[in-house]
């Protein structure tokens, strides 16, 4: 292989080489682009580069939630075991079917990567498109369909997370504490409304290294109204404070 | 409030990847639920059409269950290779239906808004996704559109030049300084990640 800086043959390919990396190259070009590459380590080298870059390009697409019961076809498709995935996957199902009566909480870094979702397009000045897929966010969401209130999390001036609230028929809301907040162990969830009342939305756990992440349905508020969403600690202090309006 | 803690989030992916190569169905269970958003909103966001997406993704998601034992980390990551598996699926479907892909607009706004917006994190987290999301809302329009045929659709050179309207040759520039500008952010980013 010829590891020279610069080889006569890698101007004439080195065009090529981007076409290569995202695999849109065909027939004779490709041909003579792979035999290059193989004989050139500069390019070899600029091709693995490209090629993971271009990879990453593809991972670029939001996350986005299943249809209802996608789990279930695809567990009955791979023959999985009902006793590992369908048995959860129907506890899941009832709860979404009655979130509204539900004050139960699903945790995960899903629902945070819809709550950013929306966040970022709040901070974009943009709506949640009606044409979105059919996740729980853009289903049901906003105070008027397809809006989102979002902000962060305030601990003693700090930025240490971040508070979306989503309104529609099923309101809710989700919250992040990131991995460098001084919050740990069991806290309250409690939203403040422009009356100036407190709802508890609900009690969860911060990991030792100061990350949460969880959503909780907002029963009996009207995300319009949200003032405020606050950290509270079990004795009543309020930890960190995100003001959503 | 009741918690759900992910316990199997605790192994990485090439674990849950080697549990599914011999047959181990707990940790294809927590290997959908971790991908399951991802694949679906990969096929979602290419064809705008739900029915499609889901074929698609429960299609890719067996596959990679079937293949699991084949997977090669030394050839990228496991998201890498989902998310390939995914995106030609993808396009299959969409040429054997005949369907219209989103347009290549369409996804870039949809991958951008799925950004923090928290380049700062991004460095942070070393996540090249964040960081291909914040050069590729710097790119020129017509740049971009030309890298995500390419990438994401899988639009050759010749096509795009077709379907864009431009020379070949155009396109083929516009595909490959696009692409080079890409590796520039993330080298950067990588370097200061590096100095921090």
């Amino acid at each position: 292989m010829n590891d020279d800086p610069i080889d006569a043959g890698c101007d004439k390919y080195s065009d090529e080489l981007a076409e290569l990396a995202l695999g849109v190259l065909t027939g004779r070009e490709r041909a003579l682009a792979l035999s290059h590459v193989e004989s050139c380590q500069r390019c070899a080298d600029e091709l693995e580069q490209l090629s993971r870059v271009a990879d990453t390009v593809v991972q670029v697409a939001p996350e986005v939630e299943p249809p209802m019961g996608f789990e279930v076809r695809l567990f009955e498709k791979m023959g999985v075991s009902d006793e590992l995935a369908p048995r959860r996957t129907r506890k899941e199902r009832r709860e979404r079917a009655h979130r509204h009566r539900s004050r139960s909480v699903r945790w995960g870094t899903a629902a945070v990567a819809v709550a950013a979702a929306a966040a970022v397009a709040l901070g974009l000045g943009l709506s949640l498109p009606s044409s979105n897929p059919p996740t729980e966010s853009a289903h049901g969401t906003g105070h008027a369909r397809g809006q989102v209130e979002s902000a962060h999390l305030v601990q003693n001036g700090e930025n240490v997370g971040r508070v979306a609230v989503f309104g529609g028929k099923q309101p809710w809301m989700s919250m992040m504490l990131t991995d460098d907040s001084s919050v740990r162990g069991t806290v309250n969830c409690v939203v403040v409304t422009k009356d100036g009342a407190r709802h508890h939305v609900g009690t969860f756990t911060v990991s030792p290294d100061g990350y949460g992440a969880w959503i909780a349905p907002l029963d009996h508020v009207d995300p319009a109204d949200v003032r405020t969403a606050e950290v509270v600690s079990p004795s009543g202090t309020v930890l960190a404070t995100a003001t959503l309006s | 409030m009741r918690e759900l803690r992910v316990a199997e989030g605790e192994l990485s992916d090439e674990g849950l990847l080697a549990g599914m190569a011999v047959g181990d169905q707990s940790a294809a269970v927590t290997f959908v639920r971790r991908y399951q958003r991802r694949v679906f909103g990969l096929a979602y966001s290419m064809t705008g059409d739900a029915g499609v997406a889901e074929d698609v993704a429960q299609e890719a998601m067996i596959r990679v269950w079937r293949h699991a034992p084949v997977f090669d980390p030394r050839r990228g990551s496991v998201a890498s290779w989902v998310l390939t598996i995914t995106r030609n699926l993808t396009i299959d479907a969409l040429r054997m239906r005949r369907a219209v892909p989103t347009d290549p607009d369409d996804f870039a706004a949809s991958a951008l808004r799925s950004n923090e917006h928290n380049p700062e994190d991004a460095v942070k987290r070393g996540d090249a996704r964040d960081i291909v999301r914040g050069a590729l809302a710097l790119l020129p329009h017509e740049q971009r559109r030309a890298v995500v045929l390419a990438a994401v659709y899988g639009r050759t050179a010749l096509e795009i030049s077709e379907s864009e309207g431009i020379p070949l040759g155009t396109a083929k520039t516009r595909i490959r300084t696009a692409l080079m500008r890409l590796r520039a952010a993330v080298e950067h980013e990588e370097g200061v990640s590096d100095e921090q």
